[in-house]
């Protein structure tokens, strides 16, 4: 059971780094929490119920302690990825590859995000959650996970170049 | 003719985000071929959830830090019982270094799928089935989406012969490694089922095991079988001729 246990969790890792990199914007950061969640998790590995989706009781660990340590550290904005920092230089950005600057327009974008909303959206958009399954996640209403969908789109389309204010 | 009224926004997303039945999906794509402004939308939000998946993409690729490695698996090392004679698990990552520089730029957004290889009876007819039926030791087999199966060597132990099976994932980063055994009954089944992370190998990220530990526990499961000598190509062939008839 244990040995399953962990085995799960390591083929897990790869999705849940991906997560937390989301969250963070970080990749450094990103696997620290990856590492706090997996060490809570084996922790508390009776706590899991074995038939229920693990991935989402990971993402829940996850997004608790980013939660716990934002408090607790009262950090402002979300710390950029050392590779995207060059887009601050215009001059520079410029003569990046196209598709470069729109990922690194995508972080820069999801790290304006409140938290609240970045975490629906990454859950959603990025790991194909449904919206029941993030509600569940996360303890909210799919109401709530709805409207937080709703706002980040409408906070980030923009940014990407996308959709150019309402039409409607 | 004048286009019909916008639809809501939060139906044009639960569309996009796959949480409509058919009928209203259905019902969405009718409206969309009507509405161009709606349908600019609904592909604004499909590039903005692709250029997320893809922005956040490079951890899916990348080996497992070895501290987030050991935290979850501990430090204790599996059986170090090597048997010398047997071709290490490994093998087709290596083989397959140069393909896999390849895979590994692009397959790695996708999400995780379970577990190729399952422990428990093959289903006949399936491609496992076929590769153990009839695929000689060493020679890989490409299995489509960054995943390869090849077969390591035959052995025969006191329940009749098995093969020994290593499967690759690149884009989960991942290589199994499994001991199947024949039944002459029921077919083939697999005993175990090793898994370990891969990790980018030299300058062009081809991917190798980890640490072997896989390779190395399978030791263990076949000295319980009394396992032999693996079959040399020419024993091998003979009995895949045979259709495994001892």
């Amino acid at each position: 059971m244990q040995d399953r246990f962990r085995q799960d969790l390591v083929a897990l890792v790869p999705k849940l780094r991906r997560f937390a990199y989301s969250l963070t914007g970080n990749r450094q950061d990103g696997d620290d929490l990856v590492q706090a969640a997996c060490e809570k998790a084996l922790r508390n590995a009776a706590q899991f119920q074995a038939g229920t989706r693990m991935d989402s009781w990971m993402y829940r660990i996850i997004q608790t302690l980013w939660i716990d340590d934002r408090r607790s550290h009262q950090r402002r904005g979300t710390a950029m990825d050392p590779d995207d920092a060059d887009l601050s230089d215009e001059g520079k950005a410029a003569s990046l590859p196209e598709d470069r600057m729109m990922l690194a327009q995508t972080r820069a974008a999801m790290a304006a995000l409140p938290e609240a909303q970045r975490t629906v959206l990454a859950l959603v958009a990025i790991e194909g959650l449904s919206y029941r399954e993030t509600a569940e996640t996360l303890d909210i209403p799919v109401g709530t996970v709805m409207s937080r969908l709703s706002r980040a789109r409408e906070a980030l389309l923009p940014k990407l170049g996308l959709s150019q204010g309402p039409r409607q | 003719m004048t286009p019909p009224p916008a639809m809501d926004r939060t139906r044009l997303a639960a569309f996009v985000d796959g949480e409509l039945s058919p009928e209203e999906a259905a019902a969405v794509v009718m409206h969309l071929a009507r509405n161009p402004d709606d349908q600019a939308y609904v592909d604004d939000l499909f590039a903005a959830n692709a250029a997320l998946a893809q922005a956040f993409a490079a951890p899916m690729g990348d080996p497992l830090p070895a501290p987030l490695d050991q935290a979850i698996r501990g430090t204790a090392p599996a059986s170090a019982q090597v048997i010398a004679f047997r071709p290490r698990a490994g093998l087709l990552a290596g083989a397959l270094a140069l393909a896999a520089s390849l895979a590994a730029a692009v397959l790695l957004f996708r999400p995780m799928d379970a577990q190729s290889l399952a422990a428990g009876p093959v289903p006949s007819g399936s491609p496992l089935a076929e590769a153990l039926a009839t695929l000689p030791s060493g020679t890989p087999l490409p299995q489509g989406e960054g995943r390869d199966l090849m077969i390591l060597s035959t052995l025969p132990t006191d329940t009749g012969p098995c093969r020994e099976v290593e499967a690759l994932d690149r884009r989960a980063a991942r290589m199994e490694v499994a001991l199947a055994c024949l039944d002459p009954a029921r077919g083939w089944s697999i005993a175990v089922v090793l898994q370990e992370p891969l990790l980018p190998a030299g300058e062009d990220d081809a991917f190798l095991p980890a640490e072997g530990a896989a390779a190395e526990g399978l030791s263990a499961y076949l000295d319980q079988r009394g396992a032999g000598l693996a079959l040399s190509p020419e024993e091998e062939a003979a009995l895949i001729a045979r259709n495994w008839a001892q």
